[in-house]
């Protein structure tokens, strides 16, 4: 079962090495990493990372993030296959918080219908007696003119929706999303939400929101799910 | 092909680190040298610093625009009025105390051709030694040698300082470029400058035609393969104006772009009357060659 869960957005600048000089936006890597570190305190027998990318399937739990299909002139990792970008960012969320356990890695695409990615979450909290599933998600890209997809105004209630599931806990509500109004509104976490809401079906954790802002017209959420204790 | 044409060529080096006074310049860091003239009669803005006021007010400039040395000088390179060794050291020396005094950090260079003004210019806080005519005063590096300073190694060809070049012809003019400025990098570490000090410049112009600076421009990877640090002086020059057409002050979007292939082909130190636009072109391009990230990179990555 699930003894925690966190959730972060995947964009490709949380990779402090894509930004440039500039870190750009330290504090969602601060609160992605305290959001991994919480994650971590649960104590879980594996940590499972799901993310929106095609096709859906489960990854190497060895293999890691690559960069170069981003900044070519950096490096990928060495041999392995190259995980999507979500599950690699999610990965390297571990990695910077010293986790060496078990990882079960897996993607989603966003093709697949809430209640299959309900039932992917439901099978991942089955796979130890004590889960701590991060999620890579993020909200809508078109909250403003500058945005990656320029305005779109229905982007409002969005991610407010999504926001107000994860504060409130009642995560049912994330397998009510519209899939097509997701892709619209280029809300590529859809289908990861999803999962979350599966994976805890109907069970309550309390929530911590650690960041939520959209600094580029990008919705990003950061938060901790958990026994309060563990925040 | 072009190893087998020329087996006795100079053997390819890597690039190390730079040090001129209390910096240490590392081979991916692209160094502005700014030009502050202590003249009333150079080529470009004649005059312009002069006076000495405001010839500080255009130090606190270029520093403010990304300058990392500070190359004055006192005798312009074209002939005219007589200027003595007195004299030039009556132009330069109290104003490098004076640019020392207010930044104990800045590189000074001096450009000169003169020992006694080397010297001169040492004992006022100098770190560089430009000697842009080629080691006319073989005495300029001892100079370097007893103060530690740096010192810059040009090929001027067969002109003596001051003088325009008339009919002068290589065969080779690289050749001949890599030939004298490396002789005089050796003759430096002879008399006992330390090699992480010297730079080889090419000298764009001096004892040269058009045709042979563009050829230099063109295979400057020729200087970076032998590992020393090349300086390249590009700046408003008359190869530019002879290649546009155009008079000193429109010289500017030539300098740069000349300034770009330098800096493309691994040239390090760049000797500039317009630091800012310099600044902006030695770092995109040091950004392309993949030596330094981009400023701030959002783009595509939200």
């Amino acid at each position: 079962m699930i003894t925690a869960a966190a959730l972060c957005p995947a964009p490709p600048l949380l990779a402090r090495e894509l930004t440039g000089a500039d870190p750009v936006v330290p504090e969602l890597r601060q609160a992605c990493l305290d959001a991994g570190a919480a994650l971590l305190r649960s104590q879980p027998g594996v940590v499972a990372v799901v993310g929106a990318a095609k096709p859906t399937r489960a990854w190497d739990g060895e293999a890691r993030l690559d960069l170069s299909a981003y900044a070519p002139g950096l490096t990928g990792p060495a041999g392995g296959p190259a995980l999507p970008l979500p599950l690699g960012l999610g990965g390297r969320l571990l990695d910077q918080a010293g986790y060496c356990g078990p990882r079960l890695l897996h993607s989603v695409g966003d093709d697949e219908p809430a209640q299959t990615c309900a039932a992917l979450g439901a099978q991942l909290a089955a796979a130890d007696a004590r889960v701590a599933l991060l999620v890579m998600a993020d909200g809508c890209a078109r909250r403003g003119i500058k945005a990656p997809g320029y305005l779109d105004e229905r982007c409002a209630d969005f991610d407010a929706e999504v926001e107000r599931a994860v504060r409130s806990g009642e995560l049912g509500a994330l397998l009510a999303l519209d899939a097509e109004l997701a892709r619209d509104l280029m809300a590529t976490g859809r289908p990861a939400w999803q999962v979350l809401a599966g994976a805890l079906n109907g069970q309550r954790l309390t929530t911590d929101i650690r960041y939520s802002d959209d600094p580029f017209g990008v919705a990003y959420l950061v938060a901790s799910l958990g026994d309060a204790a563990d925040h | 092909m072009a190893d087998d044409a020329a087996p006795s060529g100079p053997a390819r080096r890597a690039q190390g680190v730079l040090r001129l006074g209390r910096h240490a310049f590392p081979p991916e860091r692209p160094v502005i040298m700014g030009i502050v003239n202590r003249t009333p009669d150079s080529f470009f803005r004649p005059g312009l610093t002069w006076d000495e006021s405001a010839a500080m007010d255009r130090v606190h400039q270029i520093i403010a625009e990304g300058a990392d040395i500070i190359d004055v000088g006192g005798v312009p390179a074209a002939p005219g009025a007589d200027v003595d060794a007195e004299e030039e050291i009556l132009r330069i020396a109290a104003f490098i105390a004076l640019i020392r005094t207010a930044y104990p950090d800045i590189v000074i260079s001096v450009d000169t051709w003169r020992h006694e003004v080397g010297l001169a210019a040492c004992e006022a806080g100098a770190d560089l030694i430009n000697d842009s005519w080629g080691g006319f005063d073989e005495r300029l590096a001892e100079v370097a040698a007893e103060f530690g300073t740096g010192l810059v190694c040009a090929h001027a060809g067969p002109q003596r300082p001051r003088t325009r070049p008339f009919r002068v012809a290589y065969s080779d003019v690289m050749a001949d470029v890599l030939d004298q400025t490396l002789r005089l990098a050796r003759r430096a570490i002879a008399v006992g400058v330390r090699p992480d000090r010297i730079s080889i410049d090419a000298a764009h112009d001096f004892g040269k035609n058009t045709w042979h600076s563009l050829e230099i421009t063109r295979r400057l990877n020729e200087m970076t393969e032998t590992g020393w640090p090349v300086l390249v002086s590009l700046s408003n020059k008359d190869f530019v104006g002879e290649t546009l057409n155009l008079p000193p002050e429109q010289r500017l979007a030539g300098t740069l772009a000349a300034t770009s292939i330098c800096a493309w082909q691994g040239a390090r130190i760049f000797r500039v009357h317009q630091v800012a636009e310099s600044r902006q072109v030695v770092d995109m391009v040091s950004a392309i060659r993949g030596d330094r990230p981009p400023a701030r990179a959002i783009r595509g990555l939200a």
